[in-house]
């Protein structure tokens, strides 16, 4: 068997890859997949404590993630499309407007 | 009791509300409609102030005309109004600038009339409220009201650097009032037990007398104290924090020296009608504030931090005079010259003799009416050339002997002549401060102001009124019926106040002996009984109905174990089907 | 029994020792003689433009006439042997005084004042040399301020002033006649301002007021201290002495009447025991006072201190050093002013304080001494001062301030009638010669040096005959009139006076008497010789100077025969006994025994009657050398040197004693400007730099900047946020996971 330790290693990696993304990268979709993968991360360490302990807990929550991921996805792919008609841009680092 | 009996301290306070709505639905052009109707509010409150003056008895409990009503009782929060003898004559003096401030800008205000008289109203509002509220933070509401109908009065129809002046105000007020405010809380946490709080200011006064009584003792003898009840503990560790949170926001509204520095911009940029009430009754809600809650609620503090507060009176008393003599602005003059005159009532009143209280209070009414006609007759001649630089008057008495005769004697008050207001004020507050145990010196150097003050007055006066006549002023012309209307009763009372001082001394009796009593806890609590001391209010009303006068606590029990909502029985009764809420898990 | 009733069965003259009034109604009417004018003042001042310049006159005039009357009235009812008044502070009814309580005027705490109003023999000759010389001059002024438009004011205050001089005078209560005190000081601001266009002349009212006042903030604490020291009398006297039932009553007129009442502190001056023969229990000069903010000093030091500070008050009022400085300033006011205010009445309030006080006083002879030497200092310098004045009225100012002197010598060794008595005889005479050099100005165009003026005899014969008459009252030369008797009142009183313990000061200011009254000779002598003598002056400002009107003419002639008249009293023509008493010592000593009782008792003062007509025959020559140095200098040497300069000292000296000595400009630089100075420094230093703009402002400032700086922090770019977010959830994370291994 493979043991959980492996697939939280996995989900780690995952999630940080998925992080370094979010903070660096300059595209807003690219930026959005980013938070896809921190997202399926945490699905994946659910998942892995699920089968470690058994019961279906686990999965229940991977199902809210899932949802609040598709969720969270459309309504920000439809704010990035408004913001893309305004702005002309994607590129999160020209979208100043809040700075002091 | 009729209707009027029970409510006569609120129709007082909400009177010029009443009228405020109603403006508020008048159309902005008409401002005549808009100057009478306010004149009609401002006279009705008059009216009604002369009548709870008069109706109070020195004889007769220590606050009259109670009203109680439950307002937030989870936080022990009610509307409890009432009046002793000290806040029936401020109301009165209230009342009384209020048609006068009014009269003052009758032709001077000509831009948004509407909403100045709406600020008027609403501030007079909260001004008596201020007075009339016996419960804390009822008193805070009003107090923290009264800010903001000021801060447009000086901030939209003052002169060129009005907003300056009202930030500054605003602000240098409100840092105090928040100090005010966490001792309020502190107060109302460490005082009473978890099920009985309340933030009524008579039921925190009795819970705690005994506590201060130990505490006095205590701090008298000067050792550790080990055996001091928990109530005393927390006093004794906090009292001095919480003294002086609330003696710094009543000492800038005062003004004391040093956070005076407001006063003179706050007044030399307001309109005529906002320095009138400025000096007349606001800056009394300071002196009035130290004599309600500061000193009675921590007379120990008091007595360890008298010396330094007295000699910040004697500070402000010499201080302001002197500043008075470098003055080129006549309503800077005249704001520094109410540095003095207010440093006298906060003398008089750390005194803590009975000679010295009267006239702390004595001068209270007195300053109001000086000061305010002061104000009130510069801003006819302000009116006129709109300039205040003493540089740019100068023998007006030549064109204006009616303004300079009212004038003159408005500034007799002021210097404290034998004959007006102020020397029965003066007087008594330099006795009290001899008899005091305050050092002698202090006394000397208090009556210092009685050089000082005709110097500095009588500058102005010569500047201004006497000397050739030259340039602008030959245009100026004497005052007409309405101007004269306007100040003469100020002059009058001025007069009347110094011939016939004891019909007011009477009514303000019974409030220094009390005040003088509760003061002296902290020095030589040992001869008045706690039960002479304590504060004897309404009930909390039951939960329909008004509540009846029941007898205070007795002796010995100082803490209130009633609670501001009784179990309702009556409410138990009506409703039987449903049980009566069980009272502690309501207040948690 | 009131006249009415006597005259129908018992001879005139004897019936006129009774009063037509009966003693309780005067004294319950003796609140009109105050009335009066202030009714007088208040109808003139508002009133006054509306009803024109005679009907102003008429009623000014008639309202202080009014008020003569029943002063006239109230001598009278104190004349009569029946008058007695029951002093609620004693069980002793005191003869010969009424008075009446019209009520409290305010009490608090232990402390009270009354409205109440006494007449005794004292009071009674104040309020009738105060109505009846303030009438002349009402009648004065309606021929001298005829063509002033500003009448109506003039007559307002004038009217306002006798007012507040009779509450003075009546009070029966130490902050009653403060009131009156400081009310004639506002007056007297009111008037020598009169002609307020000038700014000049405006100012020098100011100056009279705040020095004025200076002498005020030493009266106030003098009656703080006082009432402090009656409250520790009244804890530390014992009743069980056989004062007790003295004391009982004592006490209860201090709860009725207040600690400050006239009566009451005679009571206490009674009841102190003499310091070398203690009783058990009573209180004596030496006691210390136990306990209350005078806790450690004895009753004595008090007393004196308390005493000094009223001398301070009476400095300022009464013109003596150092506070004379505002009274020839105040000439700048209209000379009726400067007859009525600042030579017959207000400027005698101080002395007529300590004759009030008199028990006090005796009891402190420290404080005596040093009333007596600042009169003699001040009579000398005035006098020497005066010697150089070329401006007429400020050389009657200064003779005023000497007089003044005089008086205040008397009070300080004890002899009380002379005093009043010199007042009296002051107040005519002084009066006289200013209501004449009035004349003289306004015969002349307003000229006030007398170089400008001369040989005005011929051309102002009533104005130089009652000048001439009242410059002979006030120096004695040749003719003794009035003047000589009471000033050498003082000077043989003075002279036989010991002050316990101060035994030198009794030779030291007898000897500056004698100085001063040569001078007095002297510089009279000079001003009638250089304003009417001798030949015109080439620099007079009209060719003919023309007499004055008969408003202005009767006053002047009344004084003149007043001054003369008024010799009768220094007479000693009453034999009492052992020895003879004066006329005015008699119907003095109803008031004044107390004091000299105690002088006695505590053995304060010891008088020893020498030979009176010695004393007489060495005044009169003092005075006739002094008059004769001055014809002979004015009439002879000084025009037989014309042209030529005088001697460069003799000229140094003029200068300086023309300059007052410069006093007035030790006191502009030492006192005045530093002030001016500190409040400048005070202003622009601490309020302006370091309060508003360092700490209030700069506490913006502060705020300001801080804000400024944290809101760099909002950069507006989404990924820098979420990398501190990342961060900050690192480091909990981080922390938790320690604390769980831990």
């Amino acid at each position: 068997m493979v043991s959980t330790e492996h697939y939280l290693f996995l989900a780690a990696l995952i999630f940080c890859v998925g992080m370094f993304g979010v903070m660096v990268r300059r595209n807003a979709l690219v930026v959005f997949m980013c938070i896809e993968l921190m997202l399926n991360a945490s699905n994946l360490t659910f998942l892995a404590f699920a089968r470690q302990r058994g019961d279906s807990m686990g999965h229940v929550s991977a199902f809210f993630v899932i949802a609040v991921a598709a969720a969270e996805a459309a309504i920000g792919l439809a704010i990035l499309i408004a913001v893309y008609r305004s702005r002309g841009t994607l590129n999160i680092q020209d979208i100043r407007t809040m700075k002091h | 009791m009729s209707f009027l009996q029970t409510h006569l301290v609120n129709l007082v306070v909400f009177a010029p509300l009443v009228f405020a709505v109603i403006i508020a639905a008048l159309p902005p052009s008409e401002k005549q409609q808009i100057r009478v109707a306010t004149l009609l509010g401002m006279t009705l409150t008059l009216v009604l102030a002369l009548w709870l003056y008069l109706g109070f008895e020195p004889g007769g409990p220590e606050f009259q005309f109670e009203y109680r009503a439950p307002w937030i009782p989870s936080l022990g929060i009610s509307f409890h109004t009432g009046v002793d003898g000290l806040a029936a004559s401020l109301i009165l003096l209230t009342g009384l600038l209020g048609p006068l401030a009014v009269l003052a800008s009758w032709s001077f205000i000509e831009e948004r009339v509407k909403e100045f008289h709406l600020a008027l109203l609403v501030l007079q509002m909260a001004m008596v409220g201020t007075f009339a509220s016996l419960d804390l933070i009822l008193f805070y509401v009003f107090w923290e009201a009264m800010l903001i109908p000021m801060y447009f009065i000086i901030g939209i129809w003052g002169s060129e650097e009005r907003v300056m002046a009202a930030v500054k105000f605003f602000l240098f007020t409100l840092v105090g009032s928040l100090l005010m405010l966490l001792a309020i809380l502190a107060i109302y946490f460490i005082t009473q037990p978890a099920g009985a709080r309340s933030f009524d200011h008579a039921q925190i006064y009795n819970s705690l007398l005994s506590a201060t009584r130990e505490v006095s003792a205590c701090a008298r003898t000067g050792a550790l104290c080990p055996n001091l009840s928990p109530l005393a503990q927390s006093l004794w560790t906090y009292g001095p924090w919480m003294f002086l949170a609330f003696a710094l926001a009543f000492a800038v509204k005062v003004p004391m020296f040093p956070v005076h520095t407001w006063l003179p911009d706050a007044h030399v940029q307001a309109p005529a009608a906002g320095s009138i009430i400025l000096a007349g009754v606001m800056l009394k809600m300071g002196t009035f504030g130290f004599w309600r809650y500061a000193i009675p609620l921590f007379p120990v503090a008091v007595r360890d931090l008298r010396p330094a507060l007295a000699a910040l009176a004697i500070i402000g008393i010499d201080y302001g005079a002197l500043m008075c003599l470098a003055q080129r602005d006549v309503k800077r003059l005249i704001a520094y010259s109410s540095v003095s005159h207010l440093g006298f009532c906060m003398l008089g009143m750390l005194a803590i003799t009975e000679e010295g209280a009267a006239g702390s209070a004595y001068q209270m009414l007195n300053h109001g009416i000086s000061t305010g006609a002061l104000f009130l007759l510069f801003g006819m001649l302000y009116e006129r050339r709109h300039v205040r630089l003493i540089a740019e008057y100068g023998g007006i008495a030549k064109v204006m002997p009616v303004f300079s005769a009212l004038f003159l004697i408005i500034t007799f008050s002021s210097i404290a002549v034998p004959g007006t207001n102020g020397f029965v004020g003066e007087f008594l507050v330099l006795l009290g401060t001899f008899r005091s145990a305050l050092p002698l010196a202090f006394g000397v150097l208090a009556a210092l102001a009685v050089i000082l003050s005709p110097a500095y007055m009588l500058w102005m006066v010569q500047r201004v009124f006497f000397g050739q006549l030259q340039g602008e002023n030959h245009r100026l012309r004497d005052l007409g019926f309405r101007e004269i209307a306007t100040a003469l009763p100020l002059v009058a009372l001025a007069i009347l106040m110094g011939v016939m001082p004891q019909p007011f001394l009477s009514r303000l009796a019974p409030s220094v002996k009390l005040f003088v009593a509760r003061a002296s806890l902290g020095s030589s609590g040992e001869h008045s009984k706690l039960g002479d001391l304590e504060m004897k209010v309404l009930e909390l009303p039951a939960q329909t109905g008004i509540g009846l006068r029941r007898e205070g606590p007795k002796p010995g029990q100082p803490a209130q174990t009633g609670g501001p909502v009784r179990l309702a029985r009556s409410g138990a009764a009506e409703n039987p089907s449903i049980p009566p809420p069980n009272p502690p898990e309501l207040r948690r | 029994m009131v006249f009415s009733e006597c005259i129908r069965h018992a001879p005139l003259l004897e019936c006129l020792q009774k009063s037509p009034v009966d003693a309780q109604s005067m004294a319950q009417m003796a609140w009109l003689i105050i009335a009066l004018p202030l009714a007088g003042a208040f109808i003139c001042g508002v009133f006054g433009r509306m009803l024109g310049r005679a009907n102003t006159n008429l009623i000014a005039c008639a309202a202080v006439a009014g008020s003569f009357v029943f002063c006239v009235l109230a001598f009278w009812a104190v004349n009569d042997r029946a008058t007695t008044l029951i002093s609620p502070f004693s069980r002793d009814p005191i003869r010969y005084a009424l008075g009446h309580d019209f009520g409290t005027w305010f009490a608090a705490g232990s402390f009270r004042v009354n409205f109440g109003l006494a007449v005794d023999h004292l009071s009674a000759v104040m309020i009738m040399v105060v109505t009846g010389v303030g009438l002349l001059i009402h009648v004065y002024s309606t021929s001298y301020m005829a063509h002033d438009e500003g009448y109506w004011r003039f007559f307002a205050y004038l009217n306002l002033f006798i007012a507040m001089m009779l509450t003075l005078v009546l009070a029966d209560s130490l902050p009653l006649l403060f009131v009156g005190w400081e009310g004639v000081g506002l007056c007297s601001y009111l008037l020598i301002g009169f002609w307020y266009e000038d700014a000049a002349k405006a100012w020098a009212g100011r100056k009279a007021f705040i020095v004025n006042r200076i002498g005020d903030f030493g009266f106030l604490i003098g009656m703080f201290l006082l009432t402090l020291w009656v409250s520790a009398f009244q804890a530390q006297t014992d009743n069980a002495t056989g004062q007790g039932r003295a004391l009982e009553q004592w006490r209860a007129g201090v709860s009725e009447q207040g600690p400050l009442n006239l009566r009451g502190l005679e009571q206490v001056a009674l009841r102190i025991a003499p310091s070398f023969a203690p009783m058990a229990g009573a209180v004596s000069l030496q006691t210390p006072i136990q306990s209350g903010p005078l806790e450690g000093n004895t009753f004595g030091q008090v007393l004196v201190a308390v005493l000094l500070l009223f001398m301070l008050g009476a400095a300022g009022k009464s013109a003596q050093l150092p506070l004379y400085i505002w009274l020839p300033d105040a000439m700048v006011g209209p000379t009726p002013v400067s007859a009525l205010i600042h030579a017959a009445t207000m400027v005698t309030a101080g002395v007529y304080l300590f004759c009030r006080i008199g028990s006090l006083l005796v009891l402190a002879p420290a404080a005596m001494a040093v009333i007596a030497l600042v009169g003699a200092a001040t009579a000398l310098l005035a006098a020497l001062i005066a010697f150089a004045q070329n401006d007429i009225k400020k050389v009657l100012a200064y003779s005023t301030v000497s007089q003044l002197g005089f008086m205040f010598m008397a009070l300080g060794l004890g002899v009380y009638w002379a005093a009043i008595f010199h007042l009296v005889t002051h107040a005519f005479f002084k009066a006289c010669l200013f209501l004449g050099a009035g004349s003289v100005m306004h015969g002349n165009a307003d000229e006030t040096d007398i170089r400008r003026l001369g040989g005005l005899r011929k051309e102002m014969p009533w104005t130089a005959a009652t000048f001439l008459i009242a410059s002979i009252a006030i120096s004695g030369f040749i003719l003794p009139l009035s003047g000589f008797f009471s000033k050498d009142a003082i000077l043989h009183g003075v002279h036989s006076s010991q002050l316990a313990g101060y035994e030198w000061v009794s030779s030291a200011v007898w000897i500056g008497g004698l100085l001063t009254a040569f001078c007095t000779a002297f510089y009279i002598g000079r001003l009638y010789l250089l304003v009417f003598e001798g030949k015109r002056s080439p620099d007079a400002p009209v060719a003919h100077a023309h007499e004055s009107d008969w408003p202005m003419i009767m006053p002047l002639a009344a004084l003149a025969a007043l001054s003369v008249v008024a010799l009768i009293y220094g007479l000693p023509i009453i034999d009492v006994g052992d020895g003879r008493q004066t006329l005015i010592e008699n119907y003095l000593s109803t008031v004044f025994n107390l004091p000299h009782q105690l002088a006695r008792i505590h053995r304060t003062v010891s008088v020893e009657q020498e030979g009176l007509f010695g004393a007489w025959a060495l005044a009169w020559v003092i005075a006739l050398a002094g008059g004769g140095f001055a014809c002979v200098l004015y009439l002879w040497y000084l025009p037989s040197r014309r042209g030529a300069p005088l001697p460069a000292p003799i000229r140094t000296l003029a200068r300086w004693a023309a300059n007052g000595f410069y006093l007035d400009q030790v006191y502009d630089f030492g006192i005045v400007r530093p002030i001016k100075f500190i409040s400048f420094v005070l202003y622009k230093v601490i309020d302006s730099l370091l309060i508003d703009t360092l700490l209030v402002r700069g506490t913006a400032w502060i705020t300001a900047r801080v804000a400024s700086a944290i809101r760099l922090l909002q950069t507006g770019d989404a990924q820098s946020y979420a990398a501190v977010m990342a961060l900050a959830v690192l480091c909990a994370a981080g922390y938790a996971v320690i604390q769980v291994l831990k």
